[in-house]
């Protein structure tokens, strides 16, 4: 029971920044962006590259672990790198569609999102080969926190509990950047009538790149976090798009706080679900959570009541 | 003298072919509180729009204090000195009251900014409301809120659409007091009203908007008894 809870906790985590990501483009460019999975696949195997690239310029070639993680230093600066990469990625992606297509309807942008999942996922299929790939080699010892008697008891390893914190902290730092910073503040003007922000003087675009920036770079770093605690594949982000929009929604499309608390319901109701249903249906426990949950909040749990 | 807001043969409108502006022209000395009025639909929101950088200028000016604003990004107006109060949801409702005013303030240049304690003082209701989520204001407070967060980027000229929509006669009565107030500290006013006998009330003059153009203008004293005023209300009605 404890296990399972500790492991739907480090899945809520991927699934979390990844959702805040989904909730942020949505509340800012209006519509559901199917390719936010495949930022995460992007961000995962840009860090195998720009993990490659660290430990050739450092020298060796090998990466020495830090303290009790699988991992060294070298795979957090690697990791900073990809979630660049994939901002930048993000932004190109932007410029070469939504951008033109904005004035249009939600549907068509939906759409083209679509589009450019499929494209962004042969193309790292294309680049990186479809076997599955590891930051690192290093067998982990997991840490007993609680005896076996004690609630089927507790396990969990240095690199497991490192995802879970480093997610608050970064969902900490994002709620500080939404209220306490002006750039904060302007999105959250956008998001509520963009109309009125341009008038205020908020350059409406400036605002879209910084979103793009912030959603695909958490999206980077939780697929690195995939690739940490299991396995970089091609289809990483894919599978977790369900998961995603299943939190998202059911926190309240648009709401940060929400995604955030709908990725750890929905990463705990996967796992926690595993010996009831087996772990073929883990992904329908999502959906059944959500169902239920809209039934009684149909805007989801801290979505702006219509 | 150069006027203070200059806005001459204006065409435009939200698509192409339609035309709502059909060559408006007003003008706004400095210091001046000028109405422009006009029947539903006339285009006074658009022509406040369009001067807003909000809606696509096809022909004509629009100049501020002898420099050509024209077509300028809705976001650099406020840079320019030209503030805008929208008719409806002109305040950030998910957005506190401080965080309204910081927000407006912190995105013009230093030398710009007033004092977000000094706004608090000219609307000392908003000053008890700080915390408060914007959306939370009453009609009257939301109103005062919307004219505060223009005020912080100090605009030389502010345009107004219907601030009293919706506010009981007292309140409006309040809302202009301060508008009047707002002009006493130096700020040219264009204020769009429906309640002609209000805006007439505290204008210096008016200008008439039928379909998209102007009418008839002059002094506010002598628009209140033009039997032209009523013509012009009723014969768009008509
Ligand atoms: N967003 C819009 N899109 C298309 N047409 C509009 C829009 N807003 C207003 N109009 C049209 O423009 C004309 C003028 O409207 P408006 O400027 O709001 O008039 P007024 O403010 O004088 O009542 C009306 O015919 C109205 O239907
Ligand atoms: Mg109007």
């Amino acid at each position: 029971m404890l296990q399972l809870v500790a492991d739907g906790l480090v899945v809520g985590s991927v699934i979390a920044l990844g959702a805040v990501g989904l909730t942020l483009t949505y509340s800012i460019l209006r519509f559901a962006n199917f390719g936010q999975g495949e930022f995460m696949t992007w961000g995962a195997y840009f860090a195998v590259s720009t993990l490659a690239f660290v430990l050739a310029v450092t020298g060796g070639g090998v990466m020495e672990p830090l303290g009790p993680f699988s991992f060294g230093w070298q795979l957090i600066v690697a990791m900073l790198l990809a979630a660049a990469l994939t901002a930048i990625l993000a932004l190109v992606v932007d410029w070469l569609l939504f951008r033109r297509l904005r004035r249009g309807n939600a549907i068509t942008l939906v759409i083209a999102s679509f589009g450019a999942a499929l494209a962004l996922r042969n193309l790292v299929q294309f680049l990186y080969g479809t076997l599955p790939e590891y930051y690192s080699r290093e067998i982990q010892i997991a840490i007993r926190l609680v005896p076996r008697d004690v609630m089927g008891g507790l396990r969990v390893t240095p690199d497991q509990m490192l995802v879970i914190g480093l997610t608050l902290v970064l969902m900490l730092a994002l709620q500080w950047l939404l209220t306490r910073t002006t750039l904060g503040r302007a999105m959250r003007a956008t998001a509520m009538n963009p109309a009125l922000a341009r008038v205020a003087g908020v350059d409406v675009e400036g605002v879209i790149r910084a979103t793009w920036v912030i959603g695909a770079a958490l999206a980077a770093i939780a697929g690195v976090f995939v690739g940490i605690t299991l396995q970089i594949r091609p289809m990483l982000g894919f599978d977790l798009l369900l998961p995603l929009f299943a939190a998202a929604i059911l926190g309240g499309i648009g709401s940060v706080r929400g995604a955030v608390v709908g990725g750890y319901i929905v990463g705990l109701a996967e796992s926690l679900s595993v010996p009831l249903v087996g772990a073929e249906y883990r992904a329908a426990t999502a959906f059944a959570v959500l169902i239920g949950i809209l039934l009684l909040r149909p805007n989801g749990l801290f979505g702006a009541r219509a | 003298m150069t006027a203070a807001l200059e806005m001459a043969a204006i065409e435009g409108g939200y698509e192409p072919g339609l035309p709502i502006l059909r060559g408006a022209s007003l003008s706004v000395a400095p210091g001046e509180i000028v109405a422009l009025l006009g029947p539903n639909g006339a285009g006074k929101s658009t022509l406040v729009k369009a001067a807003a950088g909000l809606v696509p200028v096809w022909s004509g000016r629009v100049m501020l204090g002898g420099r050509d604003i024209t077509g300028l990004a809705a976001h650099r107006m406020v840079h320019e000195g030209l503030g805008f109060v929208p008719q409806t949801e002109n305040v950030f409702a998910n957005l506190s009251v401080l965080e309204n005013l910081q927000l407006a303030s912190a995105l013009v240049a230093r030398k710009r900014r007033l004092d977000l304690g000094r706004m608090f003082e000219l609307f000392p209701d908003l000053d008890r409301q700080r915390k408060l989520e914007a959306g939370r204001l009453s009609g009257g407070q939301r109103q005062m809120l919307a004219v505060a967060r223009a005020l912080v980027a100090s605009p030389s000229v502010l345009m107004l659409d219907e601030p009293s929509a919706g506010l009981s006669p007292k309140l409006v009565g309040v809302v202009f007091e301060r508008l009047k107030a707002v002009r006493d500290t130096g700020v040219t006013i264009l204020l769009v009203e429906q309640n002609v006998k209000a805006a007439l009330a505290i204008a210096d003059r008016a200008v008439v908007l039928v379909e998209g153009r102007e009418r008839l203008e002059g002094p506010a004293a002598e628009l209140v008894n033009d039997p032209r005023m009523a013509a012009l209300y009723l014969g768009a009605a008509a």
